[in-house]
């Protein structure tokens, strides 16, 4: 009987302050990153009249991710890192990105988060046609809003996110409160083989049709850290993204008390999440000031708990001897509102969206899987015809179409005839059903919504998202203005789940 | 330092040896961790005399793929008991058999989580086909 297989790793990556620092992430981008802004410029330079300009190269490349003995794993990466370069720009500042797609196969880059015009949104047929083999699509767009977001592809995203496609992509205010470090956090997650190399079983049936492909190998900022430097007093803004296919992450930080200032980039009422825990599904971030309290010499653990019986530790807080300061700073905290329109709820249009499907959807009949096993329809209103008779396959063998249902009808490829409607500059409620007993982070593209219910009752933060994440049978109310026309992507960012129907176009006209 | 990578996705390559006949071999039962049809599986097992170890984990399809069990076949949980690949939610009558004529196949598979079978919820309606796990093209291994 062999050994349960593990991978030890003796390698201390400390993560020290350089790493991170804004300046020497930028020198990531490496040839053809180049930076028009006149530093010079006196006062906040006029939209439009300054332009960042970057660009990144998705293709073949190796990386780091287990270290130790075990060898590089292959990826697929922009610009050869894994995560992709640091996009960085001031609210405002207009940003103007080439993408050269030195992949096999099509791709798009989508700016996860930012409220872009619908041609830059990067949905494949959608808005514009996939970027070919060889070629290169340049993306331009403002950032109206400060915030923390990521760029991914959004062809084929299971596999070329899951391979290692993402980036951050973060917008500083005009007005930055006073911290001592902004640190990025990309949180990425992996299904690697013994020989550290990605598990190739994108698609397959077990990860579609439970909660997506959860991996085996987490890594910030692409690196399986041990430890993370910190000093007493001091205050980190920690933004953390996940980039992850399907894995959930429940964050804490044990002796000290995070607090979230900003959810999905959008500023929020700074408060400690419930349990000290930051949840964060696929896609979604959070920004959390931590202040050091703890001595020279101590170390806590930061530990991942959301899975039942899965918890392990992400790395240690190691404070190292010289304080930075005896107390805490005492400065505010509350990060500028962007300029997000209000939505008016008294005259908002209510829409009902029901997503279902997915094993265990309560009518579960019958065998699931083929073979001649099947007989109807079945699987919780939503689990039907695809799956039977070993599933209608994509003939690439990447997607099992018909597992997961949105307001009933499972979706395959990115063009469909919307299934809402929304006035332009319109106000809209979305009560969202999660009729599955799975979760689902569910994405809306080119807005933020406010979550302003769970359950029937109001949430307390109103917080502003992107992409909200609905527990099994969990039933949420967004509120938003749809003040950006277009055709929209609405979908589940476990890119699985999305694969396998759970997507929709919202058309805003 | 062992760290979260890749966790207990193997592998029992050879058949432990039983202690004497009719102890029943230990059951390590491979699940979703947020899946808990599974759980009532374990509870089905336990209640007809095996010990169970439910361990849940991400790797699921990787386990499926080191053991060969085609997708098609797959159930939500992996049970590896006596050397076999036990797939879903067999009744214990297959399996008590399974590990008493111990049969030169893999294991055996009732796919998919048919109603009424044991751990799930509803009733049964219609038979439950039992699949051998084995190179080539699959056979019923019973019908109950």
């Amino acid at each position: 009987m062999l050994a349960p297989h593990v991978i030890e790793i003796d390698e201390d990556l400390n993560m020290n302050y350089k790493h991170f620092s804004p300046l020497s992430r930028r020198a990531f981008l490496g040839t053809g990153a180049g930076f028009a802004l006149t530093a010079s410029a006196p006062a906040w330079p006029a939209r439009g009249s300054d332009i960042r300009e970057f660009r990144i190269v998705a293709g073949h490349g190796r990386a780091r991710l287990v270290g130790g003995r075990h060898p590089e794993t292959a990826v697929w990466a922009y610009n050869g890192t894994v995560p992709g370069p640091e996009i960085r720009a001031r609210q405002g500042e207009r940003l103007r990105v080439a993408v050269e797609n030195r992949l096999d196969e099509e791709t798009t880059v989508h700016w996860h988060g930012v409220r872009v015009p619908n041609a830059m949104d990067g949905v494949p047929h959608l808005t514009q046609k996939p970027i070919a083999p060889g070629e290169t699509f340049v993306y331009e767009f403002d950032v109206p809003d400060a915030g923390t977001y990521w760029y991914h592809p959004h062809q084929r995203g299971s596999e070329q996110v899951g391979r290692g496609l993402s980036g951050p992509l973060i917008v500083e205010e005009r007005t930055a409160i006073q911290v001592d470090r902004d640190i990025v956090w990309v949180l990425d997650d992996w299904r690697l083989l013994e020989d550290a190399q990605i598990s190739p079983d994108f698609g397959n049936m077990m990860d579609a049709s439970h909660n997506g492909r959860v991996g085996n190998t987490v890594t910030v900022n692409g690196r399986i850290p041990e430890t993370f430097a910190v000093r007493s007093g001091e205050r980190i803004r920690l933004r953390l993204i996940n980039t992850a296919n399907a894995r959930i992450f429940g964050l804490e930080f044990a002796g000290h008390r995070p607090l979230v200032v900003a959810y999905d980039g959008q500023p929020v009422e700074s408060h400690e999440p419930k349990g000290g825990r930051v949840v964060l599904g696929p896609a979604m971030r959070a920004d959390v000031l931590l202040d050091m309290t703890g001595k020279p010499g101590d170390r806590f653990g930061v530990t991942d708990t959301f899975y039942d019986g899965l918890a392990y530790r992400l790395l240690d807080f190691v404070y190292e001897q010289e304080p930075l300061r005896q107390r805490p700073l005492d400065t505010p905290v509350a990060l500028a509102a962007n300029t997000m329109p209000e939505p008016n709820l008294k005259a908002a249009e209510r829409h009902e969206v029901t997503f279902g499907g997915g094993m265990m959807g309560g009518m579960m009949g019958g065998g699931m899987m083929g073979g001649g096993m099947m007989g109807g329809g079945m699987m919780g209103g939503g689990m039907m015809g695809g799956m039977m008779g070993g599933g209608r396959i994509d003939p690439r063998g990447m997607m099992h179409n018909g597992i997961w249902t949105i307001n009933g009808v499972s979706a395959t490829g990115h063009v469909h005839d919307p299934f809402l409607n929304l006035k332009l500059g319109g106000s809209s409620v979305l009560v969202l059903h999660n009729n599955t007993a799975w979760h689902h982070p569910i994405h809306l593209h080119g807005h933020s919504f406010r979550v302003i219910g769970r359950n029937g009752n109001p949430t307390r933060y109103r917080e502003w998202q992107d992409t909200v994440l609905l527990a099994p049978r969990e039933r949420a109310e967004i509120a938003f203005v749809a003040d950006n026309p277009g055709d929209w992507m609405f979908h589940c960012h476990i890119l699985e789940h999305q694969a396998a129907g759970m997507m929709g176009v919202i058309r805003v006209i | 330092m062992i760290r979260t990578v890749l966790a207990a996705m193997f592998a029992l390559a050879v058949a432990p040896p039983f202690a004497s006949a009719g102890e029943k071999p230990p059951v390590a039962l491979y699940k979703n961790p947020q899946c808990d049809c599974c759980e009532g599986y374990a509870d089905y097992l336990r209640q007809n005399g095996y010990k169970v170890t439910v361990k849940p984990t991400h790797d699921l399809s990787l386990i499926n793929r080191q053991h060969g069990v085609p997708e098609h076949l797959e159930g939500c949980h992996t049970t590896l008991i006596g050397g076999y690949v036990v797939e879903g939610h067999v009744p214990v009558k297959s399996l008590d058999r399974l590990l008493t004529e111990r049969p030169a196949i893999k294991g055996i598979s009732l796919p998919g989580m048919p109603q009424g079978s044991p751990g799930m919820t509803g009733r049964k309606s219609e038979p439950f086909t039992i699949y051998e796990l084995s190179r080539g093209t699959p056979r019923v291994y019973a019908v109950e």
